[in-house]
């Protein structure tokens, strides 16, 4: 297929379209994942296609294919859909002049090297860390490695072809006697720098502190959030009222906020396409234009939504290089870069007299993506005394919204960590609701 | 390459080919119409008790493909070896009872499929509502499967459906209402008053502006057809997949004959039903049949791969794959059964509690047996009546204690289209319940 993306954009024109983009992309990765504590398979996954935008008359059409001999009629489809719907006022152009940054640290040789033996040891490392701990087991888990290579080639005269790795761990392990607790860890690199093992120990000691969970009242207090816990927040009640597409649909409880006070001063937020080694780290976003450093929020003020070319069109602003795909599957849409939540740094459970320290959360994704309300149940979540973990807590629902919670950040951890994209520390929240 | 396939004593191939189309209309204006054409393969070798796959997108060579897996397999077992993996036998499925298609939504022009969303854009943007967003999706693929058991394989399915979600707002306040509908042939299209659906979720979005949010805590609650079927799906269906009890991830474990449930509950998967979850046979070629989960309140079985099927006794036929990818046990169309109460007269038992509607989706933990699932809106229900409109609203609670509280089950099942995320996953699933009364559980609000 790769040979075929120039091909692609030529046959495009051909068939009319006045604008025309190709996007390739391929992935090759390598799986090997266990059940309990013994290996159970492992996965060689090829992936490769091609998307195609075509404009008629400021009008988009997209159609996608993995296969040599469909290309042609995919071509045509993108260009014939275009041509059904009506000129689009918003539709300013696809983008051009790339001139591209240097990035670095996301291509790691020795990731593509990696021999099966290799592979297997990595997952094997999981389960030892496990074994560490006495009292719980693995359910399962696995060792990830994968090589993406991306073309996009645009009429405009966008070239701009990168190539990338990423290697990941995961692990979810149960107790074994007494009651029943469960904890997971996971972590995501562009090389071999994760500790296999050490994740597979820290999820089984979690799930061993948080057996034989206490009962507590409802009340309001101060919530530490883990950085698994604040990411997940952040993603599904916060980053959609961020998007520009939203925004201009009237989708965003951040309508008409930019240059307003979000969050406390001590607060702020940036979306960063460069950043050394990042997971959303590349030269260009998703559509060709060339990535970049965006302050979002200053010292709690608003600064501004993420755009991809066409919402910037829309509101005549510049791209911040959010045009983000899934796959080579869907056309861009706004999406967040690497993702860095910045506030003070302290000790800040030994600065916490009393609340609750949350490590995970499930449901965040029932969040009320407009409002930013959100209601979650906790995984394990400890309460904390004079500013030490306490006691487990078995069963804990949290309520909230986003934007109150920006106002009532209170303090920050030193265990500042890359969930996936998201890159926070624990955060600690005044006055949060909850029901045990 | 001989050397290594005298080792491996299974492999199969599932080879599929398929298109896809969607169209996003965004307030009353098309924002994508996007077409795909796909074609690959998944395949399975098994060494001992090591799996090894493969997935190809694009041309296929199969005789590759096979060799690829069973490369992977071996070396794993080469590396790590492990107890022998058996897999329980299965006949050549029958492909019968494939879903009537009437319309094929291909021989329906693109513009009328427009024409069609505008419309149900239109009937969405009631009084109140300031944005809309409609989807079509229509997709048809052709599953070939074969083993080295001889079986060989095939049907062809066509999916369409829509989703419909209308935002209201006023004073910096957001809330939205949603409807779906996803079957077989364009005719869903005709025996769904889509129209009217728009314009419910417009109301939902409008009325829940004005909505409370209620103070939570433990209380009786009644659950409608749809949030009763996610809990049905999610907490229990889940719990009931073997590959979870055999991980120990299971709140179900060694409970197979046991009394679980209140007698009045009764739990089925069955993908022979022409709802969103149908398939003739699996990813595994296994015919498709119905199956018990719990029956009058006792575990009865799990559900089933070959492989599981073969370790904890039970028959396959719920092992299921997107795409490519590698097979997993899963559920299909999974609902409690219907009981025999009439909706007044669970009010009056309910009493003073909550009515809880609709779901915004929800997670479960299946090993220890808890869950969080969010209602899309509630009512407050003072002496056997429905009051006041809620919002923001949400249940949670362990799976066992739920099952065993339910105190009354209605007659009304319904069942809603879905689609269900598991290893990465998702499989189009649907999942229903009549409606329930339960006699204590934890409600969240503010």
């Amino acid at each position: 297929m790769y040979e075929l993306a120039r091909k692609a954009l030529g046959m495009a024109k051909k068939a009319g379209a006045e604008e025309a983009e190709i996007y390739y992309a391929a992935n090759h990765s390598t799986g090997v994942n266990f059940k309990k504590d013994a290996l159970e398979n492992t996965k060689d996954r090829f992936s490769e296609g091609i998307g195609i935008r075509a404009i008629v008359n400021g009008a988009v059409g997209f159609a996608s294919t993995n296969s040599a001999r469909d290309l042609e009629n995919a071509v045509e489809i993108a260009v014939a859909e275009a041509r059904i719907r009506e000129n689009d006022p918003d539709w300013v152009g696809l983008p051009s002049n790339g001139k591209y940054p240097t990035v670095s640290g996301i291509f790691d040789k020795k990731v593509e090297a990696l021999e099966l033996e290799e592979c297997i040891n990595y997952a094997m490392a999981l389960v030892e860390g496990t074994k560490e701990t006495p009292g719980t087991l693995p359910t399962s888990g696995g060792f990830n490695r994968a090589r993406s290579r991306r073309l996009i080639l645009n009429t405009n005269g966008i070239e701009i072809e990168e190539e990338s790795t990423a290697v990941s761990g995961f692990v979810d392990v149960i107790t074994v006697n007494g009651h029943t607790s469960t904890a997971y860890d996971f972590a995501v690199s562009r090389s071999l720098d994760i500790d296999f093992y050490a994740l597979g120990k820290s999820a089984s000691e979690l799930a061993l502190k948080s057996n034989g969970g206490i009962k507590i009242e409802p009340q309001k207090t101060d919530v530490i959030f883990h950085p698994f816990a604040f990411s997940d927040i952040i993603e599904e009640a916060l980053a959609p009222s961020l998007d520009a597409d939203n925004v201009q649909k009237g989708r965003s409880g951040l309508k008409d906020k930019v240059e307003e006070e979000l969050a406390i001063p001590e607060l702020s937020i940036y979306d960063d396409g460069l950043i050394e080694a990042g997971i959303e780290t590349s030269a260009s976003d998703d559509e060709g234009v060339p990535s970049q450093r965006t302050t979002v929020v200053e010292k709690g003020v608003l600064k501004t939504y993420l755009y991809d070319s066409y919402t910037a069109g829309k509101a005549g602003v510049k791209s911040t290089g959010n045009g983000s795909r899934a796959s080579y599957i869907s056309p861009p849409s706004v999406g967040l870069r690497n993702f860095i939540i910045d506030y003070p740094m302290t000790d800040v459970i030994a600065d916490t007299e009393s609340g609750i320290f949350v490590n995970a959360i499930i449901g965040a994704h029932t969040a009320n993506s407009i409002s930013g309300d959100f209601s979650v149940e906790a995984r394990n979540a400890f309460t904390i005394k004079d500013g030490t973990l306490d006691k487990p807590v078995k069963s804990l629902m949290i309520s909230g919204n986003a934007f109150e919670l920006l106002k009532h950040i209170t303090g920050a951890g030193f265990d500042v960590r890359k969930v996936g994209g998201i890159i926070t520390p624990s955060i600690r929240v005044s006055d949060m609701s909850v029901i045990g | 390459m001989t050397g290594i396939m005298q080792d491996i004593k299974f492999y199969d191939c599932r080879v599929i080919e398929g298109s896809s189309t969607s169209i996003v209309l965004d307030n009353g204006k098309i924002e994508e119409i996007s077409r795909n054409f796909s074609r690959g393969a998944g395949i399975r070798a098994l060494c001992v008790g090591s799996w090894g796959y493969t997935a190809v997108e694009g041309e296929i060579d199969l005789k590759k493909g096979v060799e690829a897996a069973s490369k992977l397999a071996f070396s794993m077992n080469a590396n790590t070896p492990k107890e022998d993996v058996e897999l329980a036998a299965i006949n050549s499925p029958e492909i019968k009872n494939l879903p009537e298609i009437r319309i094929d939504p291909r021989d329906v022009a693109i513009e009328e499929k427009v024409d069609l969303l505008k419309g149900i854009g239109a009937s969405a943007k009631v009084e109140g509502v300031h944005s809309t967003k409609v989807m079509y999706l229509e997709s048809e693929f052709k599953i070939e499967y074969r083993s080295s058991d001889g079986i060989e394989c095939a049907y062809e399915l066509l999916n369409v459906g829509f989703a419909v979600s209308a935002v209201a707002s006023e004073n910096g306040l957001y809330q939205a209402g949603r409807e779906s509908r996803f079957g077989y042939g364009y005719e869903l299209f005709e025996k769904e008053n889509v129209l009217e659906l728009a314009t419910t979720a417009g109301n939902t979005a409008v009325a829940l502006l004005k909505a409370k949010t209620p103070k939570g805590g433990e209380m009786p609650v009644l659950l409608d057809q749809e949030l009763a079927g996610v809990f049905a799906h999610e907490a229990v269906g889940h719990a009931s997949e073997a590959d979870l009890v055999l991980e120990g991830d299971s709140i179900l474990e060694n409970k197979i004959g046991e009394q679980i449930a209140s007698p009045l509950i009764t739990i089925i998967d069955d993908p022979t039903l022409h709802e969103f979850g149908y398939y003739p046979f699996d990813a595994e070629g296994s015919q498709s049949k119905r199956t018990e989960i719990i029956r009058d309140g006792v575990l009865n079985s799990y559900l089933h791969s070959r492989e599981t099927a073969a370790k904890l006794g039970g028959t396959p036929g719920n092992c299921r794959a997107q795409g490519y990818s590698m097979p997993v046990v899963r559920m299909s169309n999974t609902f409690i059964d219907n009981g025999n109460a009439k909706f007044e007269e669970m009010l009056e038992e309910v009493r003073d509690g909550m009515y809880l509607i609709g779901s915004r989706g929800g997670q479960v933990n299946t090993g220890e047996g808890i869950f969080q699932f969010n209602a899309e809106k509630g009512y407050l229900i003072r002496n056997g009546e429905l009051t006041e409109l809620v919002r923001d609203v949400s249940l949670s609670g362990k799976t066992l204690e739920i099952l065993n509280h339910v105190s009354l089950v209605g007659n009304d099942l319904k069942m809603t289209a879905g689609r269900c995320g598991k290893a990465g996953q998702l499989v189009p699933v649907s999942d229903g319940s009549p409606h329930l009364a339960i006699s204590k559980a934890l409600v969240g609000g503010a």
